[in-house]
């Protein structure tokens, strides 16, 4: 066999399963190499305790409800710095809504409104609602906040951004740390 | 019957390996590599009773809490720093910095094997963390301020085990086998003890979440690179030569010996490589007898057999499917072909080496190709070609022509001189009525072989002998740069007197013979070629950050 046999190395079949395995992996959704975590989710836990420890002087945690249909968490990111899920609608695009969860945040020139979150203050930003909505809206309490970024594709209606906001459920640190004792092991997050 | 029977000196003293017996050279898998699997498959079980119960994950928990709280509880404000500083480097700067070194290194040092398998290992680990960790949702520890940065849920470490994954891949794609490979794994211990202690200390993992993690790291990276690349076959070396030349020392030196012995009946004295520079396919030894002539041997592996299909692959994409361009399936058979090719083309009358037969290894996977030892044989490069030898070496295209040959890969490292004897040797790319064109371009690469040592026209004065002008012209209008084995191509271009155009001058004018052959399975080959390799870029470039490339 000469020299040549070995021009062509690169593309031999054993590659090709090394290649089917590097493709196959990151693509196929059950075996993501991508480092997202499931949003924190009010009836089944998800990521709560963990969004908890991301904001640890937080005296609110947060947490969703099921999301309105057409509307999906794309992507949530929980680290030192507090959390960041993503959202994908259907109707007003990628990154339609961002939910914030962190220590401190800038409301900027918001205006308060009433609260539907028993012990966080409400502001609301809103930049424009034609074509698509642009809005900030924050909720502001003891140690951190939460707040939204909706930034909808034009023709979206303002009206999802109810729809999506009446998911957020926020309860006490101490209710979550309760709830911690009960049912896994008697420390606080 | 194989010369071999016939041979008195090889007879005596064979032996046939009875049922049970285990070959020459056995296949074993590594048995490190069996053991981190298991420690893997320990670690997965445990996964699998988490998800299906708290109680585990409690006492766990609870064990972890334990075995922190002292730590946690007395840090002290000198160390406190430094662990910051390692839990940062660790998370965002090592993996990156041992990953990259390793793919320029690698690709600069030709082991896009290796490189390729970095990359296999680090989206694996990645894989089964975001998996697992997606399942079981464990927090960071708890109760304990953290102070270190951190992502996501705990269980198990991704920065320990992608770091661990770049560890072991950085030393099994740089650092040779033996002393700098130990001291390598040393400085992985260490480096990983003081990582995963960091992680500890400032509270971002539990001692539970960083074990786990270096078991995934180490096991994956292990198995991946002694399946797809086994130190044996494709060792880690800084001296130039041949990275397809096996290691005929240890094991295998000693399998090699008992297989001549016990198979073929010779009384093996030494076994040494010999014509490395010459030979890329293979390994090329001469085995010194007790009593008899030495002999010539090939060993083949697994890595000849994708250099086959590799080298088969390249050409289809490159110019169609000219010629048969079927890869062998296994060894044996790569074996057997060029055995049965030497008796093939010496029953034609060509001059080439008497087979003395095979000798299995390891089976399917390792063979030896025996045949007699051109002792005293010089490259034909390295004589004076005189037009005896012109005359042996067209001579010996005709005979292929005659018989319905090819060679396929003549190049002065394949053309032997003993004596006044032109030998060819290397005949595993032969082929039986191969296409017109192939022929064609065999008798330009022998010309051009010839004129090397001598000169375009005394070669052609001495063709036209044996050969129509006609047959000359279509040689030279078949043949360009890409037909000729690549050693040819060089050794042409080095000697400067264009002699594939001097060549074409002397012979009459032909329009040149298309190369080019186009077809539904070529298309969809380089389609698929190039899918595959555009996809794999574009994944990893989308996922260097989570498989901590960035």
């Amino acid at each position: 066999m000469g020299a040549a046999a070995r021009q062509f190395t690169r593309v031999s079949r054993w590659c090709t399963i090394i290649v089917s395995i590097a493709v196959l992996a990151p693509t196929s959704s059950a075996c993501s190499v991508e480092n997202a975590q499931p949003m924190p989710n009010c009836e089944t836990g998800g990521t709560g305790n963990i969004g908890a420890q991301s904001v640890p002087t937080a005296t609110l945690v947060l947490c969703l409800d099921p999301l309105p249909a057409g509307w999906e968490a794309d992507h949530v990111r929980i680290d030192q710095d507090g959390m960041i899920v993503r959202f994908d609608s259907d109707r007003a695009g990628d990154d339609a809504a961002i939910l914030h969860y962190t220590a401190t945040c800038d409301i900027g020139d918001a205006v308060r409104s009433p609260s539907e979150q028993e012990g966080a203050e409400r502001f609301e930003d809103i930049e424009r609602i034609e074509p698509g909505l642009r809005a900030q809206r924050y909720y502001v309490f003891d140690g951190g906040c939460i707040w939204w970024e909706f930034d909808f594709d034009p023709g979206a209606t303002a009206a999802l951004a109810i729809d999506l906001g009446d998911r957020l459920q926020t309860i006490t640190r101490e209710a979550l740390n309760e709830s911690v004792r009960e049912s896994f092991i008697d420390v606080e997050l | 019957m194989s010369s071999a029977v016939t041979d008195s000196h090889l007879t005596q003293g064979r032996q046939r390996r009875p049922s049970g017996e285990p070959p020459p050279l056995p296949h074993e898998f590594n048995k490190v590599a069996v053991g981190w699997m298991i420690a893997f498959v320990f670690w997965a079980i445990i996964w699998i009773w988490i998800f299906l119960s708290d109680a585990p994950a409690k006492w766990i928990t609870l064990r972890d809490l334990e075995m922190m709280a002292p730590i946690v509880d007395h840090r002290q404000s000198w160390l406190t720093p430094a662990m910051q500083r390692v839990n940062e480097i660790g998370t965002s700067w090592l993996t990156p910095i041992l990953g990259w070194i390793t793919i320029i290194v690698g690709l600069a040092s030709k082991r896009i094997r290796h490189v390729l398998l970095l990359i296999a290992s680090l989206s694996i680990v990645a894989a089964i963390q975001t998996v697992i960790s997606i399942r079981i949702q464990r927090p960071r520890p708890l109760g304990m301020t953290i102070i270190g940065d951190w992502a996501n849920s705990a269980q198990p470490s991704r920065p320990v085990a992608l770091l661990t994954t770049a560890m072991m891949c950085f030393g099994l794609t740089l650092v040779p086998a033996g002393t700098w490979r130990r001291w390598w794994i040393g400085i992985t211990i260490a480096t990983l003890t003081v990582f995963g202690f960091a992680q500890v200390y400032v509270a971002v993992d539990h001692p539970s979440d960083v074990l786990p993690a270096a078991t995934v790291g180490v096991a994956v990276a292990l198995v991946l690179y002694r399946v797809a690349a086994p130190e044996a076959v494709f060792p880690i070396r800084y001296r130039t030569g041949n990275t397809a030349h096996l290691d005929v020392t240890g094991a295998r030196g000693e399998a090699i010996r008992l297989g001549l012995e016990h198979q073929l009946g010779v009384d093996v004295m030494s076994v040494t490589p010999v014509g490395l520079a010459g030979s890329a396919g293979s390994t090329p030894l001469r085995v010194s007898q007790q009593d008899g002539p030495d002999l010539f041997a090939k060993l083949y592996a697994s890595s000849h057999l994708r250099s086959d299909r590799s080298y088969k692959l390249g050409r289809t994409l490159l110019y169609g499917r000219l010629e048969d361009e079927q890869h062998f399936t296994s060894v044996r058979r790569l074996v057997q072909h060029e055995d049965y090719m030497l008796h093939v083309m010496r029953r034609a009358g060509i001059d080439c080496m008497e087979p003395r037969g095979i000798v299995e290894i390891t089976p399917d996977r390792e063979y030896l190709l025996v045949s007699e030892f051109l002792d005293g044989a010089v490259e034909i490069s390295e004589v004076e070609v005189t037009p005896d030898l012109i005359d042996a070496g067209l001579q010996t295209v005709l005979s292929m022509w005659d018989a319905g040959l090819a060679h396929r890969d003549i190049k002065p490292a394949n053309i032997m001189v003993q004596g006044d004897r032109l030998r060819l040797i290397d005949v595993a790319f032969a082929q039986i009525r191969p296409s017109p064109w192939r022929e064609a371009v065999d008798l330009a690469n022998m010309m051009l072989v010839l004129a090397l040592g001598s000169s375009a026209e005394v070669v052609y004065e001495r063709a036209l002998l044996y050969f129509s002008e006609a047959d000359i012209a279509e040689a030279f209008a078949a043949s360009r740069g890409v037909t000729l084995p690549s050693a040819l191509r060089t050794d042409v271009r080095r000697d400067g007197r264009e002699l594939m155009e001097r060549f074409r001058e002397l012979a009459p004018e032909r329009k040149p013979v298309a190369i080019q052959r186009w077809s539904l399975r070529r298309l969809g080959l380089t389609m698929w070629v190039a899918i595959v390799t555009l996809a794999l870029i574009s994944i990893f470039v989308d996922n260097l950050s989570d498989i901590g490339l960035l």
